[in-house]
């Protein structure tokens, strides 16, 4: 259910988009010399972008009453300490930082592998209905899953598995894009000799798959996992749906914090920040790698 | 632009751990929300909406006290229509079920109709017993035609006006509520004392929060409202809730109104900001009030009974018990004991809801509210609780009422035409009764 | 371990025939898990929703299926409501799609110069693709205020009266189109920019001794070989802009997108029918009609390239 919205954006710049004809590497920055007027405009870009995470520090360390000050404050305070303590009253944040962990985790884990091993089939395997197949994967991934929540909740309602992360994982687990892009990269990165040579060696399709296709593909798989992870930990639909403020996912807990009895909204804000710090920790860390990522994905593919 | 070495790795790691999470995790978690162990420790969860209080009130550190076995959880949800929304959702999809869920009074019709099979018949623990502490309807309200009782009653909604003492005495009007009273004996009184204070308060303050306020008091003083007693809709044939739009409708062309959006954020901010003087109070209002104006707030509130001769009610619930909870002997006490006199007498002391419990009424007499400038909040609401019809209730109460209040926010807030706006609410109603 | 000493030894292969049999089969267990999910939580519910569709099914009892026909299509176009989403989903994707990809254009040309400190600006351009829908429409929800927001405040200080982001229906759509836009034009900015990456360097040499301009470089030879990379974005968006959902639905909490469905899309006006006011059935009509609206927009999409790229190489 979750990945389609933020990966699928990626692949297909790639699919028809022009192999690099100039060296790779060979040139860090673009043609030019950015101007004065280039730097000022992307610093007022950048600033756009960061200042809605300042604000949240802001109203998150301030109280209800304050925020509702004419002129507004834009300096933090602090209240963060009580807010926090508020949240966790409020929503189990705790319980939902954990449950987005293991959501998340496990959708990559097993988005990664299936899409790795179907990638694999379609791109160096020959088998009956192979282009038939490929093509009803390539021709759904543009389908929103949003579209099939209705019997969905129908079945998971009738497992009982309402409020079970299961019920969450388990849909997430279906990426046809993830399929096409792992068929894309190793169509690229895979040499059939490669693997006519493990045959003469007389390796196992298994063996050649973990011993030879897998360290090829690592690369694509990383990045693929890493646009899994964020999506899937950004996955609001189906979640809402499916989970509850019993058994919360990140977002969950944040659209129950939102509506949440005492609506004050510095609470909302310091609940907000405890949700967004992990994704920011990481973004602080891989930061650069998931920039390459993106990119790499979107001219390879 | 290959991938750095170490961003795979990292990734890689990231991923092995969050898998070895998942894996414990699906191995240790039953995900029930309540839990008891070997030691008859038990954790109970409580699924609310808007404001009960207990929490506040201390109730539930009492009862550990009492109970140190029994660990009180609750979740609550603002606006009761996003809570019943999963509620139902949650009872389809047999998960995701606290052990104890609020139930609003205008849903319990749709409860005891539609539901009975999805909550325990409390009865057969031995509520029958408690039948003699309430009135004769919030108990029929929550008993279906068979004689199942799904629900305990906690509070009633009896109505009055909560006004800002300070505010009116800036706008050079009365602030004595005896006085206030005769004034706004009726609804063109109140209105006409709204005129007098827009001339004087200017344009940041204005004498009511919203019309869909104004509104929900004078439908609250109905006897009939949407549905007639055979359970038929009737709300677009009843010269009461017509009356009751046109009154609101026309409020908001005078300006009366401060055209905010009840349980918003923006409405919640405005109960210390000042933007408007007065406010629709059913008792458990004044909880809120409490917690939005918060300390600064006291002394510069007050209460007034209702216009119009009689009180009216505005929500009021009951506790409920699913089917699905692991617990329901240890829930029931719990809700038993959350609803007996001693602790509907300390909610209305501390939070202001209104008991439904027949001993307490008795119980809170003389209570005076400090907070509201020492107002006579159980006397007040005794005679308000009194006076109150007793509503004819439908499946689609609430949802009438949502829609309805809805539209009326349109006429304030985009200035729609009545007309409009009433076609708005009747293909609102056709959607949610579909 | 009796039972080893009877089994073949290990180095000893399967007869030739069995091996080619397994050969064969191989391949399919490589995809099976990916299908088996796949048909259980992808195609199984696509195709399944049009059979509910069909029928009268309410939330509370949804193992009880009353045909219907299609009396939910005929209710849903009866409905207003469904026109008003239908048109919302519309505005609020042209509000949001037109300017996110513009900018990020511009922005992936800005940052395609040699500069200092680039990696610090692509990492903060992405950050708003890392927050989550619910976050950043908490946040902005709050920024947008009508009486105490910062964004009224600010335009207070030009002298602008304060605009009400939330019952406006012009005002509220841009203001839920800007959370969109500001989670994605970042990340566009960067997909853009690889696209740029990989143009040719001698094509901008060739301009430049030509005596371009930078300008004319971006329109002559940027643009164009931009081109599979713009119409990828452009699809991408237009899909979702088609299903968006949380923006509106976390703007003010409000499952019919505020007062009079001002800014309801269709992807809330899908939950409000099956989860504000359980109809299943009239949801999964709705989902249909979401469906058969993509399709047509990714034909209509992938056409008008077409015929663009047709015209192009008959130049």
């Amino acid at each position: 259910m979750t990945t389609l919205a933020a990966p699928q954006r990626t692949e297909e710049a790639a699919g028809p988009s022009h192999r690099a004809s100039r060296p790779r590497g060979g040139r860090a920055g673009g043609h030019q010399h950015g101007g004065r007027l280039a730097y000022a405009i992307l610093i007022v870009a950048a600033l756009v972008s960061a200042f809605p995470f300042y604000w949240t520090i802001v109203a998150a360390t301030r109280s209800n009453a304050e925020l509702a000050k004419t002129p507004p404050t834009l300096l933090p305070g602090g209240n963060l300490m009580h807010n926090f303590q508020q949240v966790l009253e409020q929503a189990d944040i705790g319980k939902a930082l954990l449950n987005s962990l293991i959501v998340s985790g496990a959708v990559t884990v097993g988005t990664v592998l299936f899409s790795t091993l179907a990638g694999f089939a379609f791109a160096k395997l020959q088998f009956k209905g192979r282009n038939a197949l490929l093509a009803l994967t390539i021709g759904t991934m543009m389908i929103p899953p949003q579209l099939g929540v209705i019997p969905l909740f129908m079945v998971v309602a009738k497992l009982h598995w309402v409020n079970q992360l299961q019920a969450v994982i388990l849909p997430g687990l279906v990426s046809a894009f993830g399929v096409f892009f792992m068929r894309q990269y190793l169509v690229q990165t895979l040499p059939d000799e490669l693997i006519e040579a493990g045959r003469v060696d007389g390796a196992s399709t298994r063996r050649i798959f973990w011993s030879i296709v897998v360290p090829i593909a690592r690369p694509g798989m990383a990045v693929l996992g890493m646009l899994t992870f964020m999506a899937s930990w950004n996955d609001f639909f189906w979640p809402i749906i499916a989970l509850s403020s019993q058994e919360p996912t990140v977002q969950v807990a944040l659209r129950q914090l939102g509506g949440g009895y005492v609506h004050d909204q510095s609470v909302i804000m310091a609940g907000t920040l405890l949700g967004t710090l992990p994704v920011l920790l990481v973004f602080g860390l891989l930061g650069r790698h998931i920039v390459g990522g993106i990119m790499h994905g979107a001219v390879k593919g | 632009m290959p991938i750095s070495r170490a961003a795979r790795r990292a990734t890689l790691r990231l991923g092995a751990v969050a898998l070895a999470g998942a894996l414990l995790a699906a191995c240790g978690s039953g995900s029930s929300g309540s839990s008891a162990d070997n030691n008859g420790k038990v954790t109970l969860t409580i699924d609310l909406f808007g404001t009960f209080g207990f929490k506040e009130a201390g109730l539930y550190q009492e009862y550990k006290k009492l109970h140190p076995n029994v660990t009180i959880k609750e979740t609550s949800t603002e606006q009761e229509n996003d809570y019943w929304k999963a509620l139902n959702t949650h009872l389809a999809g047999g998960g995701g079920l606290a052990d104890i869920q609020g139930i609003e009074v205008g849903r319990t019709a749709s409860v005891t109709q539609q539901m009975s099979d999805k909550f325990v018949d409390l009865n057969t623990l031995g509520a029958k017993d408690l039948q003699g502490d309430y009135s004769k309807a919030k108990w029929a309200a929550a008993t279906t035609a068979g004689g199942q009782t799904l629900g305990l009653g906690t509070d009633v909604g009896p109505e009055a006006i909560c006004y800002r003492s300070d505010l009116f005495k800036k706008a050079g009007l009365p602030t004595n509520r005896t006085e206030l009273a005769k004034k706004w004996a009726t609804w063109d009184g109140y209105l006409k004392l709204g005129e007098q204070y827009k001339a004087k308060a200017g344009a940041k303050s204005h004498w009511m929060d919203s019309i869909s306020s104004l509104y929900t008091l004078m439908i609250g003083q109905q006897k009939e409202r949407y549905y007639d007693a055979s359970g038929k809709l009737v709300y677009d044939k009843n010269a009461a809730v017509k009356s009751a739009w046109d009154t609101s409708v026309k409020a908001a062309k005078d300006g009366l109104s401060a055209k905010l959006t009840q349980w918003s954020p923006s409405w919640n901010q405005a109960f210390s900001s000042g933007s408007f003087a007065t406010i629709g109070c059913p008792a458990w209002m004044l909880g809120y009030i409490k917690g939005q104006a918060g300390t600064a707030g006291k002394g510069t509130w007050d209460v007034a009974p209702l216009p119009g001769g009689v009180s009216g009610n505005w929500g009021g619930s009951y506790l409920s018990i699913p089917k699905t909870s692991p617990h329901a002997k240890q829930a029931y006490a719990f809700i038993k004991w959350l609803t007996a006199a001693p602790q509907q007498e300390k909610l209305f002391k501390k939070q202001g809801s209104f008991p439904s419990n027949l001993g307490a009424i008795a119980g809170v007499q003389g209570v005076k509210d400090p907070y509201f400038s020492n107002a006579p909040i159980g006397e007040l609401f005794g005679t308000a609780a009194q006076t109150s019809p007793v509503q004819v209730l439908g499946v689609h109460d609430r949802d009438v009422d949502q829609q309805i209040t809805n539209a009326l926010g349109e006429v304030e807030q985009k200035g729609t035409s009545s007309a409009t706006a009433w076609s708005h609410a009747q293909k609102g109603i056709d959607n949610a009764v579909g | 371990m009796t039972l080893t000493a009877a089994a073949p030894p290990r180095t000893a292969r399967p007869p030739a025939l069995l091996r080619r049999r397994l050969a064969k089969l191989s391949p399919y267990t490589y995809i099976a898990p990916f299908f088996a999910l796949f048909a259980a939580f992808g195609l199984f519910p696509l195709l399944y929703t049009a059979y509910v569709s069909l029928y009268r099914v309410e939330l509370q009892t949804p193992g009880q299926m009353q045909w219907r026909g299609l009396g939910n299509y005929s209710a849903l176009f009866g409905d207003d409501y469904f026109w008003t989403a239908l048109r919302n989903t519309f505005t609020i994707g042209v509000l949001s799609t037109v300017p996110q990809l513009m900018m990020a254009l511009g922005l992936a040309h800005l940052l395609n110069y040699k500069l200092r400190g680039r990696t610090v600006f692509r990492v903060t351009m992405l950050l708003p693709y890392a927050t989550s829908v619910a976050a950043a429409t908490l946040v902005f929800a709050q920024l947008f205020g009508r009486d105490f927001g910062l964004i009224n405040y600010l335009l207070g200080l030009v002298g602008v009266q304060p605009v009400d982001w939330q019952s406006g229906t012009l005002a509220s759509q841009i203001a839920v189109s800007t959370i969109v836009v500001w989670r994605w034009t970042g990340y566009n900015a960067l997909i853009y920019l690889a696209g740029m990456q990989s143009i040719p360097a001698e094509l901008y040499e060739a301009a430049e001794l030509d005596g371009a301009s930078r300008w004319r470089q971006f329109l002559h030879v940027t643009l164009p070989g931009l081109r599979p990379t713009i119409l990828f974005t452009v699809v991408v968006s237009t899909i979702g802009a088609t299903q968006l959902f949380g923006e509106p639905l976390l703007f003010e909490g409000s499952i019919s997108g505020g007062i009079s469905h001002q800014y309801q899309t269709l992807g809330l006006y899908m939950y409000e029918q099956g989860w504000g006011f359980f109809h299943l059935g009239r949801a999964a009509a709705t989902a249909w009609v979401m469906f058969v609206l993509i399709v047509l927009l990714v034909l209509v999409n992938t056409a008008l390239a077409r015929r663009r790229t047709r015209k192009e190489t008959a130049r």
